[in-house]
């Protein structure tokens, strides 16, 4: 007898319908805005996955492209009167560019010290936007005018909205990609570099532009997410936006759901996010939420090393055995 | 950018080796731990402010002096370090690929409960001769930055000894040379491992007393202090002591020559440009041999 599944494009398209009719069934200006949040994170995960989880190259720089990203909107906002809705999936090209041109020194390097100059670069990006004074206004950071469209601003009760459908968008188009490359030529080599890349070089894989590439894609929706983020916030300065934290994030969350996994981070980042919220509601003002979340990302660390998708599968999988010669001898 | 005369110069190469001779001492436990484990430790900037805090701990509470608090704090977060190795770090399963994330996270839980427990509030160490200055041939010698060079001297010198001399230094050494010929001839790999780690975290609660007298620091300094030493031991050649050394003084008085040419804000910017130069350039750092990755 065989259990009846729900097939899987009727979980995606339930899941893609509930985040669509979201932000008019919930009226709550605070959920609204987690949810908003829940789904950039998905975002930021599913495009550090591109890289981290593919090729398995750890990159803890990438709130460096998502600080860039948030740079590059807030300026052209404020000096050119860009709209950033319009504007960060341009901008984000630039941001894609200067990945590719680091990416291109940075991936010379193997494991851990691939991550340690990766930390570099969110600290290097960080001194360059604290110290342009004269652009980026310093410590002092970068404001840009509430959220609206055509002069007219949006009434506090529907701002959250709009950034709902365009993070929405963001995230449907990032796993969109990811999957893609998933099923690619290009997907396959980027996995085969994983496993083995001496290998995979042997083969004919040219790894350095395979790597490259991977690393300047999984920038790009990371900076249009970073843009967007700026005008959610409508003010960003360097310490906030170019945080080792926010690379972190992306990691933990990923590996929570289940590294080089397509769902796994946007999974990861729907019980990441929230939980995250309510730490700092709880314990907010204190640094505990830190020592948390520097415990769990431990916990899922040492116990869990494979993540919440890989390890239900292979539940499931030995499962099905046990069960298999039971009934035929049955 | 403003030269500086030749007085100024040399006064601030003076300050540089003063301050690298201290990078060196935090440095030195950072490659001696990735020489034996191929572990980074990013957890060793949080054991440095532990330490640091532990200084601070001992002289408001009795007004023990930050150089004799070594004598406490060192042999204390040895202990934590033999721990942290045992129970730990040998349950990470891929080491190479996942300890710095794990330490990574250690950094931020040991972030988060220092924050907790003392506070943001910025601090220091100020014995009665923290402002005093000796004047040497018209050239000004802060007495604090002095004993703390002398100090990490003495630790460095007998760290040397230990390694050259003590039957453990010789399984150090070549457990760093080659793990598996060292297994081979009776090493006992594993224990040189926690005991590396532990005198790693000893040289870092050294390095966290001398640096809780010269420098103000709170919970999250941690980041800005990993990221220099870091740079020390890859421009170094990771692994390295005495590339790490030569690194040290060098980025030192870099880090103290950038502060004076061009200004305080953007000389933190040094290490990373080094970082960056030596992995395009000397990926192997001033001494290392390239690292092999496990294929």
């Amino acid at each position: 007898m065989r259990r009846w599944r729900i097939p899987a494009g009727v979980w995606i398209g339930g899941a893609f319908l509930a985040l669509l009719a979201f932000p008019l069934v919930q009226r709550s200006q605070y959920y609204q805005h987690v949810m908003v949040m829940t789904m950039m994170a998905a975002v930021l995960a599913s495009s550090w996955n591109i890289l981290g989880g593919y090729t398995g190259y750890t990159s803890l720089g990438h709130a460096a492209f998502f600080g860039l990203g948030g740079y590059l909107v807030a300026l052209a906002h404020n000096y050119l009167g860009w709209h950033p809705f319009i504007s960060t999936w341009f901008l984000a090209i630039v941001v894609m560019a200067v990945a590719l041109l680091l990416g291109w020194i940075a991936l010379r390097t193997h494991g851990s010290a691939f991550v340690v100059v990766t930390i570099a670069m969110v600290f290097i990006f960080r001194i360059v936007a604290l110290n342009l004074g004269d652009i980026t206004n310093g410590a002092r950071g970068l404001t840009q005018p509430r959220p609206g469209w055509g002069g007219v601003q949006w009434s506090p009760e529907i701002i959250k909205i709009p950034f709902h459908y365009i993070v929405l968008a963001l995230l449907c188009l990032t796993v969109l990609v990811s999957w893609r490359i998933r099923l690619s030529k290009f997907g396959l080599g980027l996995v085969a570099i994983r496993e083995d890349e001496g290998k995979a070089e042997a083969v004919g894989i040219d790894t350095m532009v395979y790597k490259v590439l991977a690393f300047g894609i999984s920038a790009y929706f990371v900076a249009v997410a970073g843009g967007i983020y700026s005008y959610f916030f409508t003010y960003i300065d360097p310490q906030f936006i170019f945080n080792i934290f926010t690379s972190v994030t992306m990691v933990l969350i990923a590996l929570l759901g289940g590294r080089g996994t397509l769902w796994g981070p946007v999974l990861g980042a729907f019980i990441m996010e929230p939980l995250g919220d309510w730490l700092v509601g709880t314990f907010g003002g204190t640094q505990i939420h830190l020592a948390v979340f520097g415990a769990i990302l431990l916990g899922v660390m040492l116990f869990m090393p494979q993540g919440i998708l890989p390890s239900l599968s292979e539940i499931r999988i030995r499962l099905t055995r046990r069960r298999g010669p039971g009934l035929s001898s049955g | 950018m403003t030269i500086p005369s030749t007085h100024l110069f040399i006064q601030t190469l003076i300050l540089g080796v003063l301050v690298g001779g201290v990078y060196a001492l935090m440095a030195s436990g950072l490659t001696l731990i990735f020489g034996v484990m191929r572990v980074i430790n990013v957890a060793h900037g949080a054991f440095l402010i532990l330490g640091a805090y532990f200084t601070y701990w001992l002289f408001t509470l009795t007004g023990l002096d930050p150089l004799l608090s070594l004598v406490i704090t060192v042999p204390l977060l040895f202990a934590i370090g033999w721990v942290v190795q045992r129970y730990l770090l040998t349950r990470i399963q891929n080491p190479e690929q996942a300890s710095v994330l794990v330490t990574f996270a250690m950094a931020i839980t040991m972030e988060g409960l220092m924050g907790t427990v003392w506070k943001t509030t910025v601090r220091t160490v100020r014995p009665e001769y923290a402002s005093s200055v000796i004047e040497l041939a018209n050239y000004r010698l802060p007495v604090t930055r002095l004993a703390g060079f002398a100090a990490a001297l003495v630790v460095l010198i007998l760290l040397y000894i230990m390694l050259q001399r003590t039957n453990l230094g010789r399984a150090i050494r070549a457990t760093i040379q080659d793990r598996n010929a060292a297994r081979l001839v009776g090493v006992n790999v594993e224990m040189v491992a926690a005991h590396t780690f532990g005198i790693g975290i000893a040289t870092a609660a050294a390095g966290g007393s001398l640096l809780s007298m010269i420098y103000s620091f709170n919970a999250s300094s941690q980041t800005d202090w990993i990221s220099r030493i870091l740079s020390i031991i890859v421009l170094g050649g990771m692994g390295s002591l005495p590339g790490a050394l030569l690194a040290a003084l060098v980025l030192g008085v870099m880090e103290q020559l950038t502060a004076i040419v061009i200004t305080l804000y953007w000389s933190p910017i040094v290490f990373y440009i080094f970082l960056f130069l030596t992995l395009i350039i000397r990926p192997q750092g001033l001494m290392g041999e390239v690292v092999r990755e496990k294929a």
